[in-house]
């Protein structure tokens, strides 16, 4: 038996598209280029990565939807292009929004046909479900139609039938998104519970407080390649040796960015809507402090709140991401 | 088998748009029985043939609307609701789950093709050999099962086509023509004929009017025969077809909406 619920070697998905009829244009997109990691049993492992960096192809290919154009991968020993029906058997899918449900049926009865679907025997399934609806609290409104559910019921359901055969490795693809703050405080709690019951789960998300707080270690995946891997406080140390500046500003300007982005010292800037304001991070290198010439290229501009703070994991992921700084990548993927 | 019985019923009431009571009666109900009205007041003004060719015709018809679309609807639905992937996940028997999604489309035809034939012979007074009706039974529910199963078919283009409508409605509109259902056969050109025997309802239809024109249940047991038979091919290929469009959308990405 493999040491390993998960193991990715050198994965690669390529996708061909066709347009055109007259004159038919093939474009190829490398969505994945060579990923290679391992997931430990009982392992709670975050796959963090920008929109379009080959996350959900991974996990595609992982979960036996996609065939990987290149790479081998197994999930608990079985091979995943030629051990369909075991690695199947094995795994439940989760993933975030709206969609994956059948709008016209209640919860129950999308339960009920998933169990059918994946195998869970007649005299289980209705105290498993039952079990489930309990655990995702969806218990008394589990005979409305789903079509009513706002979405973080929609997304407890999503968990509640990822789990109806007790998998032993969960993927959970963005299963917070959308979902407001007291639901994705739930639904945290759910994954560390069904981590800390031995299943192993592998998250991918947007939100860098969630991976810090859940993860026992991460993977940073950008334009379809590992950038970096770790335990979370490994990762922290990519933004070593930087500061950040926070700037609440109102009516950022166009090429204000890219004004910071070549103050002396600075590595890096990101903006960020939020509501009526704009927060502005600035990291820079520790020994520069750039705030002044940072509220010097605002001139003009209202502000709000300004603080400096330790770098964070989020700093830290943009930094790997941005792929400035930090440790070598090398080593990290190694860890 | 409960994969095939209660699997079967549930993704019915999850992806037939049309199962409703209003769309149900609107769609399945009342509209073949105007339909079947239309041609048979038109074949009274042409002289074409008598109101008995058309009530069968258009009763078996009815059947063949409701299973095309059905069986489309059970593949091309759930690309609609993003559940596709998760049943591609399943690691059950596929043949169970397909053939499970069009057997309810196959008793919906049969109950729906009934209805249509009884409202043909009250409004139109169409007279009925009272041993015919088990035969006709029988004629309506191997008409029913055949489309049920040429509709999966269409239905297995959902998984490799997005548009796939496009083929129904090209396809729902050639069986009226080639199927004799509501034009003579012996009218048709020769290659039409000969593609009409390879399509659910022809024999059905051929059958069930020989039935209502007095014949035996044995003399018209071979038409039914064949149209379980072709129901049987179409079932088998939609088998192949299925599994096929399913390795190819691992392999070429088809499904890449999940």
């Amino acid at each position: 038996m493999s040491d390993y619920a998960i193991e990715a070697d050198g994965l690669r998905r390529s996708y061909r598209s066709r347009t055109g009829w007259l004159r038919p244009q093939t474009t190829v997109v490398d969505a994945v280029r060579g990923v290679t990691f391992a997931v430990g049993r009982g392992e709670l492992f975050g796959l963090l990565g920008p929109n379009g960096a080959g996350k959900t192809t991974t996990i595609k290919m992982l979960n036996t939807l996609l065939i990987p154009t290149a790479g081998t991968a197994r999930v608990l020993g079985h091979d995943v292009v030629r051990e369909t029906r075991e690695v199947r058997k094995r795994i439940g899918y989760v993933f975030g929004g709206d969609r994956g449900l059948y709008e016209r049926l209640s919860a129950l009865d999308n339960l009920r046909y998933f169990a059918e679907l994946y195998g869970v025997p007649a005299r289980e399934q209705k105290a498993r479900i039952g079990e489930l609806l309990e655990l995702v609290g969806l218990t008394g409104r589990e005979g409305e139609r789903v079509e009513g559910y706002s979405r973080g019921m929609r997304q407890r359901l999503h968990i509640a039938r990822g789990l109806l055969h007790r998998p032993e490795v969960l993927f959970l693809d963005e299963p917070s998104i959308g979902v407001d703050p007291v639901a994705a405080r739930d639904l945290r709690k759910t994954v560390a519970d069904l981590a800390a019951g031995g299943t192993t789960v592998l998250l991918t998300t947007h939100y860098m407080a969630e991976a810090d707080e859940l993860c026992d270690r991460i993977a940073v995946i950008a334009g379809g390649e590992l950038r970096a891997l770790g335990t979370p406080t490994e990762l922290k140390r990519h933004a070593d040796g930087r500061r950040v500046v926070e700037v609440e500003a109102y009516g950022v300007a166009p090429g204000t960015v890219e004004l910071l982005q070549a103050l002396p010292g600075v590595r890096g800037v990101q903006i960020e809507e939020s509501g009526a304001a704009q927060l502005l991070t600035v990291q820079s290198e520790s020994d520069v402090d750039v705030q002044s010439d940072v509220l010097a290229a605002l001139n003009g501009v209202r502000l709000g709140r300004v603080s400096a703070r330790q770098p964070t994991l989020e700093d830290a992921y943009v930094a790997i991401v941005s792929g400035d700084g930090g440790p070598a990548r090398e080593s990290l993927v190694a860890a | 088998m409960r994969l095939l019985t209660i699997g079967g019923v549930i993704s019915y009431r999850a992806l037939f748009n049309w199962a409703t009571p209003a769309m149900f009666i609107g769609t399945l109900l009342v509209g073949p029985v105007f339909q079947l009205l239309f041609f048979a007041y038109l074949g009274r003004q042409l002289g074409v043939a008598d109101d008995g060719f058309y009530i069968v015709g258009n009763a078996v018809l009815a059947a063949s609307a409701l299973c095309l679309f059905g069986g489309s609807m059970a593949v091309l639905n759930e690309r609609r609701f993003g559940t596709l992937g998760h049943v591609l996940l399943s690691p059950r028997s596929r043949t169970l789950t397909w053939i499970g999604r069009a057997l309810p489309y196959a008793g919906n035809g049969l109950l729906v093709a009934a209805f249509t034939l009884v409202m043909g012979k009250l409004l139109l007074g169409l007279p009925i050999p009272a041993g015919a009706w088990p035969g006709l039974a029988a004629t309506l529910a191997s008409a029913a099962l055949a489309c049920a199963a040429f509709g999966l078919v269409l239905g297995a283009f959902a998984l490799r086509f997005r548009d796939a409508w496009l083929i129904n409605n090209t396809t729902v509109t050639l069986m009226v023509l080639f199927s004799g259902t509501n034009v003579p056969r012996e009218s048709l050109p020769g290659w039409m004929q000969a593609a009409g025997n390879f399509i659910p309802v022809t024999h059905a239809a051929s059958a069930a009017r020989s039935l209502v024109h007095g014949a035996s249940f044995g003399s018209v047991a071979p038409r039914i025969g064949q149209e379980l038979l072709i129901g049987a091919a179409y079932a088998v290929l939609a088998g192949v077809l299925l599994k096929v469009f399913e390795a190819e959308s691992r392999r070429r990405a088809s499904l890449d909406t999940l």
